[in-house]
């Protein structure tokens, strides 16, 4: 059993992806399959005033042009569920417009070609600040009036404005205000020792996960509408599916297709698409995003406007903490990351006083989705960045202050709740013991190393497992967690360890909708920890079988056997045994005398479990071209309870290197009448293999308390202080503050210059 | 993603190409590294493309002062061939060695590289700075250019309609020269924000080309110094890096491979 | 519609495509081997490389009509007899892939980089991995298995 658990193994599914034999969603075969393209709006906020599908039909291969019309579309609003291809305005540039179907990709994208669109331009409002003011002109117009839709639209072009609390003046395109109060900010700023204060800005990041989305549906004989899609969760996808089409959900089976990646990126978007379009025509159509589509028409994390004030006494405790956060949502008018970002401002750290409020304003861009961690590397570039300035103002050593403040457990947080278990003094503690740390007042000229610190508070959500035991006594786990990370991996660990089989002895078995066990869509850093919990006590109800039937054919009670390594023994009594597989042969089969040795387990956690991720980086930087060399770099993260090792590191690596890309290259640029001007890979710049260095992890297991052994869910904490860490490295090598991301070349080199540095040959 | 329909032909000699190219609207696809880009992005819609790539242009022959390097002649190749290795022409190699990535070295062509000139392409510099010439081929004749007027403007060259280059040639420098590639390279698509070749001769002669900065590769006038040189230049500009940014960028590059060229020169091991 | 003949993975096959069609899109849709990935359109991510005779080139970015007669080697044909290619086998090892998207690609590239140099450095492996991005792993567990591949100890 111990043989199961902290043991680093490979994936499960990687001997079948290092030969090419996983089919990814857009691989599989399916009969009389026609393809889809998209056509996308070129204008940022415009009426739909007509589509002329003529030349596009006369396209040899092509089937049909849809339009919003020929879908049977039944859910209401304005979301991209009950919306998923424009109506009557059209409110970013790149909004899906028509869907041409063809029976090949190429006479697709023919088609979509010759597609004409008449636009009426409106008035685009893209710059968030301008968003927000009284009379701006509205992103989306207001739903129709008592008049009609008309003219209600047309008196609801122009804002009329709306208040908030304490008499701010706002626009209708401020569709939420979070407000998090406590304390007298103003008197605890007033009494501090330091005050510092800054405005922060990042930009819209893409996820750039390397397969586009892509997704396969069609009606089966019986009126079955199947979905064959990469995506984060299948009921989530179902839910959204059967809201589209005011289907019921068992007329919906959602297939979670092996995930090339997805980030946030992938929940429910272009589902309804394809699904609509499979309704219409009655035939089986694949969509699959070019990149370029994916770049322009997906949900990438959207840019933020913070203005942060924190102070602190001489001794390093914070005093208060006052912050203003503009959140762009594009268009998105269903959820918003204000609420999520006010929270994470403030770290895993104490304060005596706060006053954040957040804003989540909509503009003319793409609808924003989720994006590893959402709304916390965004709040972490601001508050690390200044903590560091209020440490050198104060003499301070800046991890000194990072552990003065750092939250424990039951320290209350800014929402007014406990933290539960937390790791951040453990975390940074083992920080303050690296080398790297230690020894970085001894560097070249140009180099300098930066300590950050972050977290993600975690999620919860229900979710029920099956571990069923087949009867060649090995272990078939049935969940329908979507494994973005290795959970499933995880998952057979946990049963064998919980049950008492050989590792190699369970598989793992990711269901559809229609057979498998509930599970909420993967994200959130919660499928190891709910998921995984729900797995563990399903394996113990299986074992609980298993034990019942050994007792009766070996007349033993049932807590007077183990169970290891797939054999069940008298404890004291070895010789008196059975296999598992002997004990399931003798159930699954005519006329056996024992229930199948199946166990159903379920959980519902209270709380979620938070992990901090602190990061040393080192950069060198050159001082005539602004480019920042990333050295060496450093990951600490609290776990919980590393199950699998390896792939613990993994998420801790790749997060990083994703913070990295936050920090250095990346940015989703508009031009002035919001069109995207960097919609490709060769203007998006991810990070390449040339231009990070190795990552050493350092893990850190304060468990638990309600996740399986201890583990929690991980992925999303790495990626979380990265560019607070680069941003502080810099300011050590060379002395400037860059308060924007990315910290591309061009505004190194401009902030060295402004700086009035040596080399900058002026 | 999936280019506009076209007709595809295979010239299986020099003269079926020059024939086949005769056509309206027709292309010559060598490596396809630029070509096969742009037809899927459907920016430009060839009605014939005339696949010239197994023609015997390939290889590096020298003799008389000169290389002659066929037009097929791979960037992998060229990173690795004998007769490039040492100081004098060691910008070539160090420039072929880092163009795009691994992949685009086995299949991109000096040849299909310089016929494009990219702006921001980095071979072209090298060219400038060593003095080279393209041999150019029509069905009835043969005619040799410097690059420097070859090149005339973005993605244009003076190649005919109805020519194809078949090789390029390199005047082998002095013994005692040294030759260098620097470049600043965009993060996302690798190209030079500025790039700079030099070439420094034994007497300390030297000869600077520079690319990414403006409309097109080029050489910087002879003798002057290269910060005033780079002022008579209307450098490019966009959103990612300025003008400003990218003149000072150039400078430090000319600097940087004048110093590797010159340390190259006098036989020093960098 | 032309015919194109070239041998794949070792066995002489023959299919119809277009002019114009992708050398990519002839192997997964002509031939079934979807092992070989689409990630994106201007030629950069290398999800979609393969071998052509014997070089790592992106499939994405050549006419299948340019194959003509070549060898081409996708990651279907790596593994023999059931036994995995030692980069394959060094991947799962070195847990060198998490979607595994991107892998078929870093494999091929792989074999490409071992065969000029089987004890390449960190550096030139980084360098000669430009051509294939990787959104999950952060590179160094593919760097590791690519140098464990070719004989250098982790």
């Amino acid at each position: 059993m111990t043989d199961a658990i902290g043991v680093p193994r490979p994936r499960l599914d990687a001997p079948d992806k290092v030969t090419g034999a996983t089919r990814y969603a857009a691989d599989g075969w399916v009969h009389g399959l026609l393809h889809a393209r998209l056509v996308l709006s070129t204008e940022a906020h415009a009426l739909l005033r007509g589509i002329d599908r003529d030349a596009a039909l006369a396209v040899d291969g092509v089937v049909a042009v849809l339009t919003a019309a020929d879908l049977p579309l039944a859910a209401s609003g304005r979301d991209r569920t009950a919306e998923p291809l424009a109506g009557e305005e059209v409110v970013f540039a790149g909004q899906p417009v028509a869907l041409v179907v063809a029976e090949s990709e190429a006479a697709a994208e023919d088609g979509a070609e010759a597609v004409l669109v008449d636009y009426e331009p409106l008035d685009a409002i893209l710059d968030l600040q301008e968003a927000m003011r009284p009379g701006a002109p509205l992103a989306r117009r207001a739903e129709g009036g008592p008049e009609g839709p008309d003219l209600g639209s047309v008196h609801a072009t122009v804002d009329r404005g709306q208040e908030a609390e304490d008499g701010e003046q706002l626009s209708g395109n401020v569709l939420d205000v979070v407000t998090r109060r406590a304390g007298d900010v103003a008197a605890a700023l007033r009494a501090s020792d330091a005050v510092v204060s800054a405005t922060f800005r990042t930009p819209w990041v893409y996820q750039a996960y390397i397969e586009p989305q892509a997704c396969t549906a069609w009606l089966e004989p019986g009126g079955t509408l199947v979905v064959s899609t990469s995506t984060q969760g299948a009921f989530a996808t179902r839910n959204e599916v059967a809201r589209a089409f005011d289907l019921p959900l068992d007329r919906v089976r959602v297939v979670a297709e092996p995930l090339g990646g997805a980030f946030g990126g992938k929940f429910a978007l272009v589902e309804p698409l394809a699904a609509g379009a499979a309704l219409a025509l009655r035939r089986a159509v694949r969509l699959v995003f070019t990149r370029s589509e994916d770049f322009l028409a997906t949900n990438p994390v959207s840019a933020q406007v913070t203005e942060l004030t924190v102070g602190a006494r001489k001794d390093g405790t914070l005093t208060a903490l006052s912050a203003r956060m503009l959140v762009d949502r594009g268009t998105n008018a269903g959820w918003g990351l204000e609420g999520t970002t006010s929270l994470l401002v403030a770290g895993p750290y104490r304060w005596e006083a706060h006053d954040v409020r957040g804003y989540g304003v909509q503009t003319n861009r793409v609808t924003f989705g989720a994006y590893r961690g959402p709304g916390a590397p965004t709040a972490a570039f601001a508050l690390e960045s200044l903590l560091d300035e209020l440490a050198e103002k104060l003499r301070l050593d800046p991890l000194e202050l990072r552990l003065r403040n750092a939250v424990v457990e039951g320290d209350t947080g800014i929402a007014g709740r406990p933290f539960p278990v937390i790791g951040t003094v453990e975390v940074l503690e083992r920080v303050r013991e690296h080398p790297l740390w230690t020894e970085r007042a001894s560097l070249p000229e140009g180099e300098g190393i930066g300590v950050a610190a972050g977290y993600w508070p975690g999620a919860v959500e229900p979710a029920a497992a099956v571990c069923r035991v087949d009867r060649d006594g090995t272990m078939t786990v049935v969940t329908s967690a979507v494994d973005m990370s290795g959970t499933d991996t995880t998952f057979a660990a946990i049963a064998a360890a919980a049950f008492g089989l050989p590792v190699e002895k369970v598989r793992v078995v990711a269901a559809d909708t229609s057979a498998g066990h509930y599970a909420g869509a993967s994200g959130g850093s919660k499928v190891t920890y709910t998921v995984g919990t729900a797995v563990l006590r399903a394996a113990e109800a299986a074992r609980a079988k298993l034990l019942a039937a050994a007792s009766a054919e070996l007349e033993i009670a049932p807590g007077d056997l183990e169970v290891e390594d797939g054999v069940v023994r008298a404890i004291g009594a070895p010789e008196r045994s059975l296999t598992v597989e002997e004990l399931a042969a003798r159930a699954l089969r005519f006329g056996g005398r024992h229930e199948p040795i199946e166990g159903l387990g379920g959980s519902a956690q209270a709380r979620g479990a938070p992990s901090v991720a602190a990061h040393l980086a080192h950069v060198r930087v050159d001082r005539e071209t602004g480019e920042i060399e990333l050295v060496r770099h450093v990951i600490v993260q609290d776990v919980g309870r590393a199950l699998n090792p390896a792939l613990v590191e993994g998420q801790m690596r790749g997060g990083t290197v994703q913070g990295m890309g936050w920090a250095l290259y990346e940015e989703l640029a508009h031009d002035e009448v919001g069109s995207l001007a960097t919609g490709s890979f060769l203007d998006y710049a991810i990070p390449t293999a040339e231009r990070v260095p190795e990552i050493e992890t350092v893990i850190v297991e304060v468990p638990a308390p309600d996740g399986p052994f201890g583990a929690k869910g991980i992925g999303e904490a790495p990626v979380v202080a990265v560019a607070p860490a680069i941003a502080n490295a810099v300011a050590a090598a060379v002395g400037v503050r860059l308060r924007q991301l990315p910290m591309t070349a061009p505004r190194v080199w401009t902030a060295l210059r402004d700086a009035g540095s040596p080399a900058s040959g002026t | 993603m999936i280019p506009a329909p076209l007709r595809y032909v295979r010239a299986s000699s020099l003269d079926e190409a020059l024939e086949a190219l005769a056509e309206p609207d027709a292309r010559a696809l060598a490596g396809g590294q630029s070509l096969v880009s742009i037809l899927k992005l459907r920016v430009v819609r060839p009605s014939v493309v005339v696949d010239i790539g197994r023609l015997d242009l390939r290889g590096v022959e020298s003799g008389d002062g000169e290389l002659r390097i066929g037009a097929l002649t791979t960037w992998a190749e060229l990173a690795s061939a004998p007769e490039l290795a040492g100081p004098a022409l060691a910008a070539v190699a160090e420039c072929a060695a880092s163009i795009g990535d691994l992949q685009v070295r086995n299949r991109g062509t000096i040849g299909g590289s310089l016929a494009h000139v990219d702006p921001a392409s980095d071979m072209p510099a090298v060219m400038l700075a060593l003095g080279a010439r393209v041999v150019l081929r029509s069905a009835a004749a043969q005619r040799e250019l410097e690059v420097g007027d070859f090149f005339v403007g973005p993605f244009t060259t003076t190649l005919g309609e109805h020519e194809l280059v078949t090789e390029v040639v390199l005047p082998v420098p002095a013994p005692g020269s040294g030759s260098a590639y620097r470049s600043v390279e965009h993060p996302a698509s690798g190209f030079a924000l500025a790039g700079a070749a030099a070439l420094v001769g034994p007497d300390g002669a030297r000869a600077v080309g520079v690319t990414g900065i403006a409309s097109v590769p080029r050489r910087l006038p002879d003798g002057v110094d290269p910060e005033s040189a780079l002022e008579g230049i209307d450098v490019y500009g966009d959103r990612f890096a300025p003008a400003e940014y990218r003149r000072e960028l150039a400078r430090v590059v000319v600097e940087r491979a004048l110093a590797s060229a010159a340390s190259r020169a006098q036989g020093e091991r960098e | 519609m032309p015919e194109l003949a070239l041998r794949v993975n070792g066995e002489q096959r023959s299919l119809e495509v277009e002019d114009r069609t992708l050398l990519v899109h002839a192997l997964r849709d002509g031939l079934g081997l979807t092992g070989t990935h689409v990630g994106c359109d201007t030629s950069q991510c290398g999800a979609c490389t393969v071998l052509l005779d014997g070089r790592a080139v992106k499939s994405c970015t050549l006419l299948a009509l340019q194959a003509e007669a070549a060898e081409v080697t996708t990651i279907e044909g790596l593994a023999t007899d059931g036994e995995l290619h030692p980069v394959q086998r060094a991947f799962v090892e070195h847990h060198g892939l998490q979607c595994g998207y991107c892998t078929p690609g870093m494999i091929l590239t792989a074999i490409d980089v071992l065969a000029r140099d089987p004890r390449p450095d960190d550096a030139t492996v980084r360098h000669a991995l430009r051509g294939n991005l990787c959104r999950c792993t952060g590179y160094q567990p593919i760097v590791e298995a690519i140098r464990a591949a070719g004989g250098t100890p982790p």
